[in-house]
């Protein structure tokens, strides 16, 4: 008798993951199906779930519905440029919050954690404003400049730089190791995780932004695939799904593709990202 | 090959003084064991000499020369630290290179020094792991190894064999003894346990609360302390201490020094009777607490086993050599003191009360 | 030490924290300032020299006007649905998926927060052609299962519902992530303790499980507050404030002002509501940070 109930109990809650997983990747699979339809398909009523012939041509119309190659190298470049400023600038201030003492030390480091706080949303329209006195909108650096400052990348690159033991970095005095040789060979080799995470975050905040491109580019030829891909929906109306849905999958895949080999790492990153 | 002193040497922590005007002056080709209880400035003493905790005021003179402005990587000494401080991203082989890296030694050059000093250490076939994959004695060797390479002049241990277990510390320590026959370079070694300094040292430096207790070889420090500290600090069980007066002055003797008998004994320099209130059998050796009825208890260390609890003994110490003064401010009054005829006669007088 | 060290040791941090405060004070702090200086004009874009102080005015007009008042109704509505939902949602996920590590239990994980990592962009694009009244794939199921059908996002008495749904759907497994963690993170034998005091597996939850997370339950609250509050880029994809402003939020409010109307006045007063609404979170969130000391 306990055995029975306990197989239905077991059965149903296997059942009820499965709903789960196909509620929240169904959609994934949806874009897929939908970018395949052929434009009549797409219109029908019910709905289409999986395309009889399916239509690859789709991803061809999608990529000449607009300056797809300029968005998606946009994007890279946006993308590249930011981490790699932000990494310039925050190695060197994680390093001096953990590793001096000085006079202004809590002051400014509060002033990181109010950075940290601060939404985009307060600050976009004196930004927004600035790049349009400096006579900037019409280039690249409104997406990348304002984030120069990863606050929460210095914050916790802080905390792994903290963590190293005194020790090991006399150890390394006494093998005559300079200041900057300290930095790199030892320090930097240990936040290695610190920054795996830090990469990542701005990495999938930046790549999917936007609210900030929107405002910032007043021309195609600096925006993101992110505004790039909005715009189909209207470019193509509300008929050519198919079109809009195969255009999506480019801002889609490069993101899926990396969930699939690193989920692990992933998963476990953004777990730890709550609360220290 | 160095000789390290220390002149009028401070060392302040914020406002805490940890040690004041110290002078000390460590032999060249030493082995010399400062020993102390646990927060006495042992560590910090030993990271001045290496310059990475470097003195408030004073100065500190490796072969007669100031170091104070020479960066700690310039020194010529290596440091073994308590948790060995073994770099986690590097390989063995890299841990061991990283010091003649930055002193650009040549390629073949390092290449020879490593594997003649892994050899030496036992470490050739672990060049190229990673220290988490090794374990705590290797880990040690890799720390020593580091510092070997670099063919100091003075040899830093702080506590080197502390997080070893008991058997593998006892062949580290014959292992560093045997590497400073070898070497004949300077050896500071930092430990708590007198054991320890007592087996290594040529020379031990005792330290309680930032002051040198005494400065001696271990047979010195043994047979002949300076004062109360050093008595009860060397030797195990400690000393057996006891007031002789009403004024502070106390007398002390060691509890392999004393003989236990069912019966009284005459002339001897110190007799008490009491019952056995502990024993504790270690196999080789038995110690035993004797307590009288005033509640003065001696701690008796014997080889025969054959005293039972509760039985009732007489303790005694036969040699007036083995009773060890000491002065109300603990310092020690010696045959050629004035008060050492005063001692004898408070001491005699201590007998006679006690029958 | 030589004086010329000294001197290094000194302008040295400085130095090496100079980049990143260039970086906040440019954009982070100024603009902070700038925005309650605007809020206090009337900036006029096209002749600076019109531009001049008028006080209070931008906030009087702002709380008076429609638009306003129905962005900040609807950011409350978003903002409570949100946290009790997205809440209840993540911790049952949690609990339910975080108590033994299986295969199975991990993929759940792996999809429940995949949303989160995907492009709002795409995500909203996705549901807007589910959503479709007409042919769209939510309508044909209910028909399928003999349901009424739904206008979803084109009527105005379904529409901040079904934005809150994708909002919801995007977000819970992130939270379920930091749930599972916290919830790992309870000692072992505290539940072998409750076990042998004979307690139920509700009593565990409520007197052991939930306490012992607290820190993480308020964390997550604070986070959703402050994003539910700053909610714009779903909006502006999904409705884009419509129908009838039914999806107007706030940060949607300093948007349209901004950029359909030129109002920089009245947009940066919002600013500062949103500001002074996040400023709020945050003091209460650092001021709960130092207190929480006692479970550990
Ligand atoms: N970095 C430091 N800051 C403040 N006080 C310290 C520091 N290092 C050591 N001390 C203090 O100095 C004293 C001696 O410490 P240490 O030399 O480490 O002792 P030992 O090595 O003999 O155990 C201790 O009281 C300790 O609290
Ligand atoms: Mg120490």
């Amino acid at each position: 008798m306990y055995g029975v109930s306990q197989n239905i109990k077991n059965t149903a809650n296997i059942i009820l993951k499965i709903l789960v997983v196909a509620i929240f990747a169904f959609p994934f699979l949806w874009v897929i199906s939908v970018s395949l339809q052929t434009d009549a398909e797409v219109n029908t009523f019910p709905a289409t779930i999986i395309p009889k012939t399916p239509q690859f041509n789709n991803y061809v119309r999608a990529w000449q519905a607009g300056p797809f190659l300029t968005y998606f190298k946009n994007s890279v470049v946006i993308i590249v440029a930011i981490i790699t400023i932000q990494m310039l600038i925050m190695i060197p201030a994680a390093y001096a919050f953990a590793m001096y003492d000085f006079k202004l030390k809590n002051i400014l480091f509060s002033l990181v954690l109010i950075a940290f706080m601060v939404p985009t949303q307060v600050t976009f329209v004196p930004v927004y404003l600035m790049m349009g006195e400096w006579g900037l909108l019409r280039t690249l650096w409104p997406q990348i400049l304002p984030f120069m400052t990863n606050a929460f990348g210095i914050f916790l690159l802080r905390q792994y730089f903290m963590q190293v033991p005194e020790e090991l970095i006399e150890a390394a005095r006494l093998d005559n190791a300079s200041e900057l040789k300290i930095v790199y060979k030892l320090m930097i080799p240990m936040a290695k995780p610190a920054l795996a995470t830090i990469i990542l975050f701005s990495f999938v905040s930046h790549w999917n932004e936007y609210f900030w491109p929107l405002i910032m580019t007043n021309t195609t030829d600096v925006r993101p695939l992110t505004v790039g891909i909005a715009a189909l929906k209207s470019t193509e109306g509300f008929v050519n799904w198919n079109t809009i849905m195969a255009g999506n999958m480019f801002l889609i895949a490069p993101i899926l593709i990396v969930y699939v080999f690193c989920s692990r790492f992933i998963i476990k990153a953004f777990s730890y990202s709550g609360i220290k | 090959m160095a000789k390290i002193e220390f002149r009028n040497v401070t060392k302040a922590f914020d406002k805490n003084v940890v040690i004041k005007d110290l002078n000390l002056e460590i032999e060249d080709g030493s082995f010399t064991v400062l020993v102390g209880p646990s927060g006495c400035g042992k560590t910090t003493l030993l990271r001045m000499i290496a310059g990475i905790g470097p003195q408030t005021s004073g100065q500190v003179l490796i072969d007669g020369v100031d170091v104070s402005n020479v960066p700690p990587g310039k020194r010529k000494v290596a440091m073994v630290f308590q948790n060995y401080a073994i770099y986690p991203t590097m390989t063995v082989k890299e841990n061991i290179e990283f010091g003649l890296k930055n002193n650009k030694v040549p390629k073949e050059q390092r290449e020879k020094l490593i594997n003649e000093t892994a050899s030496k250490v036992g470490l050739t076939e672990y060049l190229n792991r990673k220290p988490s994959q090794l374990s705590g004695g290797q880990r040690q060797r890799v720390a020593l190894a580091r510092a070997m390479v670099k063919n100091p002049s003075v040899f830093l241990m702080d506590e080197p064999l502390s997080n070893l277990d008991a058997k593998l510390r006892v062949q580290m320590r014959v292992e560093l003894i045997e590497l400073h026959n070898k070497l004949k370079t300077t050896f500071v070694y930092v430990t708590h346990d007198q054991v320890e300094a007592m087996s290594m040292a040529d020379t031990i430096v005792l330290m309680n609360e930032g002051k040198i207790q005494q400065k001696a070889s271990p047979e010195v420090m043994y047979k002949d302390p300076d004062n109360l500290f050093a008595a009860r600090f060397i030797g195990s069980p400690p000393m057996n201490v006891c007031n002789l007066d009403h004024k502070g002055n106390k007398f002390g003797f060691r509890p392999e020094r004393v003989d236990i008998t069912d019966e009284y004994v005459n002339d001897t320099a110190f007799i008490m009777e009491g019952v056995v209130v502990t024993r504790e059998m270690l196999g080789h050796e038995t110690i035993y607490s004797v307590r009288n009825e005033e509640g003065i208890t001696v701690t008796v260390k014997r080889l025969d086993d054959k005293w039972r609890m509760d039985q009732k003994v007489f303790v005694s110490v036969k040699d007036i050599k083995d009773i060890y003064f000491f002065g109300k401010d603990g310092q020690r009054i010696r045959e050629n003191d004035n008060d050492y005829a005063y001692c004898i006669n408070q001491l005699r007088g201590v007998k006679n009360e006690e029958n | 030490m030589r004086k010329i060290d000294k001197i290094k040791q000194y302008v040295f941090p400085y130095l090496l924290i100079l980049p990143s405060m260039v970086g906040i004070g440019l954009f982070v702090v100024y603009p902070i300032i700038k925005v309650i200086i605007l809020s206090f004009y009337s900036t006029n874009m096209i002749n600076p020299a019109k531009t001049k102080y008028v006080g209070f005015e931008n906030y009087i007009k702002m709380f008076n006007k429609v638009m306003f008042k129905k962005a900040m109704v609807n950011t409350s509505i978003y903002t409570l649905v949100m946290i009790v939902v997205v809440l209840a949602l993540s911790l049952l996920l949690a609990v339910w998926l975080g108590q033994k590590s299986s295969r199975i239990n991990y993929i759940c994980q792996m999809a429940v927060f995949l949303p989160h990592i995907i492009s709002i962009v795409s995500v909203a694009l996705i549901f807007v052609q589910m959503m479709e009244p007409n042919f769209g794939l939510f309508n044909s199921i209910l028909v399928a299962l003999n349901l009424p059908t739904s206008r979803w996002l084109q009527s105005s008495d379904t529409a901040l519902m079904s934005v809150l749904l994708v909002s919801i759907w995007k977000s819970v497994g992130y939270y379920t992530l930091i749930f599972i963690a916290a919830l790992q993170s309870v000692p072992r034998d505290i539940y072998e303790a409750a076990e042998l005091d004979n307690a139920g597996k509700f009593k565990t939850f409520y007197k052991i499980t939930l306490p012992m997370i607290s820190p993480q339950i308020f964390f997550v609250v604070i986070v959703l507050t402050i994003g539910s509050f700053k909610v714009i880029e779903t909006i502006r994809l999904m409705t884009n404030g419509g129908p009838n402003n039914a999806t107007t939020s706030l940060v949607f409010y300093i948007y349209r002002e901004v950029f359909n109307n030129t109002d920089i006045g009245k947009g940066a007063a919002a600013g500062v509501v949103l500001m002074v609404i996040v400023g709020i979170m945050t003091v209460l969130y650092f001021s709960s940070l130092s207190k929480r000391v006692h479970y550990r």
